[in-house]
């Protein structure tokens, strides 16, 4: 049991980490239909800014990560920019667009901090609280309760702002929407910034966590993106759900096949997919001839 | 309430087919205009492409001393223009009362627009009901009224209607007409697009009989009521 | 003709002839090129032409070349025993891989066989049998009696042998039946399986074809360079085979090819800049994507596109009167039901788009089926022809009950359709549009392509002369070689009915055929419903235009709030109150002086 529970413990602060990255994915799906598979690299770069800023500049962590989320944010509004031509045309090309996004983002990284990574150390006292025989590292606690204020943020945005209502609005109906005049293109865009700002909050999150490369985008981007389509894809409670249960299989997978733990992650991540491929919240969609 | 649209010259083409051409109309201030017509005769196009919402030709669109030629669909709201769209396209994830409140997006949420949202209430009492439900979960009648609904948040000085009879029975149809005609009374003007004849006659006092994209035939709703050739064009006989 | 079999024969000469050009480092970075290339052709076959994301296709590359490493060093074996089984393992890992795509489409697949190429690398990185991170080397050269191969100049002619016979049996799929069936599954999957296209098998097929592509790929690249490790089968080297493809162009194998041969050049440029290459080929994706979805060997097209575009316009002039088929006895008794819907009832989380609803139609009739918009027509036409599954009740195709089987089994039953807003498959020609329909090839006859090419050439000229005289038929010869996009509405409704009738059904479905026609067209397509009426198939018309509805259907059934309201002869249903009130309201039932105008 003492196990089980220091397992799942560790899963939860990855697995927040993949939730934030879900989020970011599910938002842009949901208000434009748009899968950004570059969004992995999105988070690396976060994580390089606010590494740097932290590092190098000596800025606060937090400053640094803000002027990582607005620098990303920036770089989500180019990619929207650039492959609005094919928003809610053609899904496959969009698709491959955003893989080339990630490919050039992923060689500017090396350009701009070299191919090795860099370690980050943590903002917060190292030594874990032990908790009725649980150890809690404190950077986990940190991570949990900035990806909670960040999520609570995100569901007040989207529930009691005028703002992130027309942004669902837009994603349900973009016709409708611009009946009542909503500018739908305006709304687009801050979606893209917003899932971007989410991805940098990751990448600045897991510096500390994991080791800062061009590499860790890949990886992150693609345990994020099952997580969102684990949870129902478009979803967020669904991305939060789906970030977590990566993030937990993930630190069980590790427990138990050691090495292995990827391809038995996405093993199990397939067989899921295959029984439910609409998620824990997905909705069915009706073919429509 | 003193603006008058005058539509003229306005045509859609989608791909190679002509969806409406070169139609031309006026809605006097209060008035309610009809344009009638089988499936597929350009009744929806033509009022999509009034709204700015497909592509379309036209030589101008005027709303009082307005010029909305070259104004976009977004900001014809904000010209006093409401729009209850075909199959009713409310939001469907969001709640009742979001809907209607987003509605009145070009307007703030607090003071004159929460007065117009008791007074939406008020015409349509099962909304105040249902506030906290998904639009989607909503039956089509009140879908239906919510969209009506949804575009008199915006207060406008004119209201598109299309097909708002679609898919309705009989009952919740009369209903419907009842909410129209006690509107129109209020001065607010109306543009009602409708394959149901009869709703339409009951409603405008005046109308177009769209056929194949152009304006077949106008006159007045009682002289339409009782016109052989409207049947014909409906009925194929 | 001539020029592409001269350019052939120059390229083929040229090829044999590069060697003698190159330095032993040239001649090793033209092996390696090779490699891709054949790569690229199994994705663009799987992606391009099947229209299946897979990001897989690395992985493929990497089980044919570690099953060679681990069977040659580690069992001892022969390496070409090795290489047959290596084969055999990436067919039965691609098999594997794509069975996900029977479920998922689009991103959901992507994101799974991205997962799984992940995995995959996973495994070699920590496998003791994979060599973990070091990788296996000392993987022997492959020997054949008489041909040294341990010279890099005579394997690049082995490799150089099966990249023309990897490219020639692709292009061989693509322009015959498989590759056709495939590039309709792509255009419009739920189109394909109304014409009788067997999808789920098909994807399966696509993931097959580009894991032996693979398979080939990597057998070949350990016998070459004799060490495999996991890093040459990353996520990165995905990325790059995929800007290979999209680059060259997706839906031309040719282009996959010429963008794989440029990229590797372009890398081979910027050795010493990895990333700016990076960076460039990046960039060039994104740019392929937004402004030349075609890629590279889109262009020539697009560029004429630009310069005819006038030509086009005016295309309908070459439409030819419809030449009515022979007069047929209905198949079978006159009066047996042909279709036949009981009790039928189809919701949609909560809205009951048809409720109860109970139809016959007897052989040989046109049925009209009109009603408001929302009454369920189209649910009963998709429930019908097995898009969806009824939430009760069962469907009776000529004494036969179909109900919910899939969409490809009820075609080759007999049903076929048209859709409301026209699902022609826009890449493929008219010809090949017509003749995806006409081709009774199934998925379980694809071993011919390995056994009997040569027939499957022969049935496929044999179908292509079927498909001329169909389309000279319908009036559409002039038009077998466009694009239907490019063509005028009218025509592309004409093409879709020709489409459907290809498939030689029973029961023939239209939604709308009359949307959008004028009236001459209008005319036409009576004549040409009728005629196939007395060619002996039954037909079910759902439409709105009811002056047509009047004089072309034997029977009428009108439908209302997913119900039946009223059910008849056309002059009796037009006056029902019913009907009236359904379609005018209410008091315009009560004066009715029609009933003697539809005497006549």
């Amino acid at each position: 049991m003492q196990v089980f529970l220091q397992t799942f413990i560790g899963g939860m602060s990855l697995g927040a980490i993949y939730a934030l990255v879900a989020m970011g994915f599910s938002l842009v799906y949901r208000t434009m239909g748009l899968v950004n598979f570059a969004h992995g690299s999105v988070v690396m770069i976060g994580a390089y800014i606010a590494s740097t800023f932290y590092l190098s500049v000596k800025l606060p962590f937090a400053l640094a990560m803000a002027v990582a989320i607005g620098v990303t944010g920036l770089i989500g509004i180019i990619i929207e920019r650039v492959l609005r031509p094919l928003e809610n045309k053609d899904f496959d090309l969009m698709l491959i667009g955003t893989i080339g996004f990630g490919i050039v983002l992923e060689a500017l990284a090396i350009i701009i901090w070299g191919a090795t990574g860099r370690a980050v150390p943590s903002p917060v006292p190292a030594a874990p609280i032990d908790l009725g025989g649980l150890r809690i590292r404190t950077y986990d606690l940190v991570v949990l309760a900035i990806a909670a204020a960040a999520t609570a943020l995100l569901v007040y945005f989207l529930q009691r702002t005028k703002r992130g209502a027309a942004m669902q609005a837009v994603a349900m109906d973009h016709q409708a929407a611009t009946a009542v005049g909503i500018h739908v293109g305006r709304s687009n865009a801050m979606a893209f910034m917003i899932g971007a700002g989410l991805a940098a909050l990751a990448g600045g999150l897991v510096g500390p966590l994991l080791y800062v490369s061009p590499a860790m985008g890949g990886l992150l981007g693609i345990k994020g993106f099952a997580g969102a389509i684990l949870g129902g894809f478009g979803s967020i409670p669904g991305a939060i759900l789906g970030g977590l249960g990566i993030g937990v299989i993930d630190s069980f997978a590790a427990g138990q096949f050691q090495g292995y733990s990827e391809l038995v992650t996405f093993l199990i991540f397939t067989v899921i997919i295959m029984i439910r491929p609409t998620g824990i919240f997905g909705e069915r969609t009706v073919n429509r001839a | 309430m003193t603006d008058a649209l005058e539509v003229d010259g306005l045509s859609v083409r989608y791909g190679g087919v002509t969806a409406a051409r070169d139609v031309s109309f006026t809605i006097q201030p209060g008035q309610s205009l009809g344009i009638i017509g089988a499936n597929g005769a350009g009744k929806t196009s033509t009022l999509k492409a009034l709204m700015g919402l497909v592509p379309r030709t036209v030589r101008s669109v005027r709303f009082g001393d307005q010029d909305l030629t070259r104004v976009p669909g977004r900001d014809m709201v904000r010209h006093g223009i409401g729009y209850v769209p075909e199959g009713r396209h409310v939001f469907p994830g969001l709640p009742v009362e979001k809907n209607l409140l987003l509605g009145a997006y070009t307007r703030r949420w607090k003071g004159a627009t929460l007065d117009t949202l008791d007074e939406v209430y008020e015409l349509f009492p099962i909304l105040r009901e249902m506030r906290g439900r998904l639009a989607g979960a909503l039956s089509g009648g009140q879908q239906q009224m919510l969209a009506i609904g949804r575009a008199l948040m915006s207060a406008p000085r004119l209201m598109l209607l299309d097909e708002p009879s679609m898919g309705l029975s009989p009952k919740l149809v009369s209903d419907i007409v009842g909410v129209l005609k006690k509107l129109n009374e209020r001065g607010l003007s109306m543009l009602l697009v409708e394959q149901n004849a009869q709703l339409t006659f009951e409603v405008t006092t005046e109308c177009l009989v769209m056929e194949n994209g152009a304006v077949a035939m106008t006159g007045t709703s009682e002289s339409l009521r009782q016109n052989p050739q409207v049947r014909k064009i409906y009925l194929g006989l | 003709m001539r020029i592409r079999l001269g350019a052939i024969a120059a390229l083929a000469v040229a090829a044999w002839l590069l060697p003698y050009q190159l330095n032993s480092y040239a001649m090793h970075v033209v092996n390696v090129m090779l490699l891709y290339a054949i790569l690229s052709v199994g994705l663009g076959l799987c992606m391009g032409i099947a229209g299946q994301i897979n990001l897989a296709q690395v992985a493929f590359f990497g089980v044919g070349a570690y099953a060679t490493a681990v069977l040659t060093v580690k069992e001892g074996m022969g390496f070409w025993t090795a290489a047959v089984l290596a084969l055999l393992a990436t067919a039965a890992i691609g098999l594997v891989v794509g069975t996900p795509a029977l479920r998922v489409q689009s991103h959901y697949l992507g994101i799974v066989t991205l997962g799984l190429a992940l995995a995959f690398t996973n495994w070699v990185t920590n496998s003791t049998l994979a060599g973990g991170a070091e990788g296996i080397p000392g993987i022997p050269r492959p020997t054949l009696p008489g041909v040294d191969l341990s010279s890099d100049y005579l394997f690049y002619y082995v490799e150089l042998a099966l990249f023309a016979v990897t490219l020639v049996f692709g292009l061989f799929v693509v322009h015959t039946s498989l590759g056709r069936r495939m590039r309709a599954m792509r255009d419009d999957s739920l189109a394909a399986g109304a014409v009788g296209v067997e999808v789920p098998a098909l994807r399966m097929t696509a993931f097959l074809l580009a894991s032996v592509y693979g398979g080939v790929a990597g057998v070949l690249y350990s016998g070459l360079i004799g060490y495999v490790a996991p890093e040459t089968f990353s996520i990165a080297n995905m990325f790059l085979l995929l800007a290979m493809v999209i680059i060259g162009g997706r839906q031309s194998l040719v282009g996959c090819v010429i963008g794989a041969i440029s990229l590797a050049l372009v890398r081979e440029v910027l050795i010493d800049y990895p990333t700016y290459a990076q960076v460039a080929y990046g960039t060039v994706v994104v740019l392929t994507v937004v402004f030349a979805p075609t890629g590279l060997a889109g262009l020539p097209v697009r560029l004429r596109g630009l310069l005819h575009r006038r030509t086009t316009a005016t295309a309908s002039s070459g439409l030819t009167p419809f030449r009515p088929y022979d007069p047929a006895g209905t198949t079978g008794e006159p009066d047996a039901p042909m279709l036949a819907v009981r009790d039928l009832s189809m919701h949609f989380r909560g809205v009951k788009a048809l409720t109860e609803v109970s139809l016959e139609v007897p052989a040989g009739q046109i049925r009209g089926i009109v009603g408001p918009n929302g009454s369920g027509k189209t649910t009963l036409f998709n429930v019908v022809s097995g898009l969806y599954r009824p939430t009760a009740g069962r469907v009776v195709l000529d004494g036969r009950d179909v109900t919910a089987a899939r969409p490809f089994a009820l075609a080759h039953a007999g049903i076929a359709r048209t859709f409301q807003n026209l699902r022609l498959f826009s890449a493929l020609s008219v010809r090949d549009n017509v003749l995806v329909a006409l081709d009774p090839t199934r998925a379980s006859g694809t071993w011919r392509y390995l056994v009997l090419p040569v027939g499957v050439w022969r049935r496929d000229r044999a179908l292509r002369r079927e498909a001329d005289a169909l389309l000279d038929r319908f009036g559409l010869a002039a038009f077998a070689d466009n694009l239907p996009t490019a063509l005028p509405y009218g025509i592309q409704r004409r093409v879709e009915i020709a489409r459907a009738m290809a498939a030689r059904p029973r029961l023939l479905l239209l939604d709308e055929p009359a949307a959008g026609l004028n009236g001459d067209e209008v005319r036409q397509l009576c004549d040409i419903v009728r005629s196939i009426r007395d060619f002996g198939v039954t037909v079910v018309v759902i439409e709105h235009n009811m002056g047509m509805v009047m004089s072309l259907c034997d029977h009428v059934t009108v439908f209302a709030h997913g119900a039946i309201i009223a059910d008849g002869p056309p002059a009796e249903v037009a006056i029902s109150p019913e009907v009236i009130e359904a379609y005018l309201g209410e008091s315009m039932a009560m004066p009715a002086p029609v009933a003697s105008e539809v005497q006549g």
